[in-house]
């Protein structure tokens, strides 16, 4: 059962430049949300960011992860309010 | 809102699948429900692939897609992937996306659940649809 650092650690481990929030929202360890900025993702359309964060886990998610809600984001792209 | 803002497809019919005249896509031998799918993709612009229906859907990530495509009004095709759990694997195999819901518009994958809340916030959502 990972942990919300756990997600975290991989995420960053995975993707170069990442920096990753993540939440186990039920506290089960089986639904997490995630907000990942990554200099990777310059460039990528929502969906190619989104591919990547999922690909960190395979068939983890859907299977062991039954959620991972992803926020994604370029650095270049981070409002400021 | 009338009734048919959305129409289910039933993926998955008892009648056996047609025998692929030309069916040199993955599968080799012909897959029916990989071709199911993908022919439903093709034919509708707007498709939603959930878990339930939109009347009731089964996961909350389903249920809130299915309320952003409702409030703005758009038609949009329904199917369940929950009766065959071989309606997702393929599903995802065509789409390379591994969770549930996945909309497709104009044969396109446009995200899940997070990106269409994402663009429906934006407005983007409207703009595609259109």
């Amino acid at each position: 059962m990972p942990s919300a650092e756990d997600i975290k650690l991989r995420i960053e481990a995975a993707i170069p430049g990442a920096r990753a929030e993540v939440e186990d929202y039920t506290g089960g360890g089986d639904h997490f949300s995630a907000t990942v900025t990554a200099a990777a993702f310059e460039g990528l359309s929502r969906i190619q960011q989104h591919r990547m964060v999922y690909d960190v886990f395979g068939a983890e998610v859907g299977g062991a992860i039954h959620a991972l809600a992803l926020k994604t984001q370029a650095p270049s792209t981070i409002n400021t309010h | 809102m009338s009734a048919s803002q959305f129409e289910p497809i039933p993926m998955l019919s008892s009648e056996p699948a047609p025998a692929p005249a030309e069916t040199q896509e993955a599968g080799g031998e012909g897959n029916p429900i990989r071709a199911a799918i993908t022919e439903a993709i093709a034919e509708h612009k707007v498709i939603l692939f959930m878990k339930g229906n939109p009347e009731a859907p089964a996961c909350g990530f389903s249920a809130r897609t299915v309320a952003m495509l409702q409030s703005l009004e758009v038609p949009f095709a329904a199917v369940d992937i929950l009766p065959d759990p071989r309606i997702r694997q393929e599903l995802s195999a065509i789409s390379n996306w591994p969770t549930i819901p996945q909309l497709f518009v104009d044969g396109e994958l446009v995200g899940g659940c997070d990106i269409v809340t994402e663009m429906y916030e934006s407005g983007e959502l409207a703009q595609a649809l259109l």
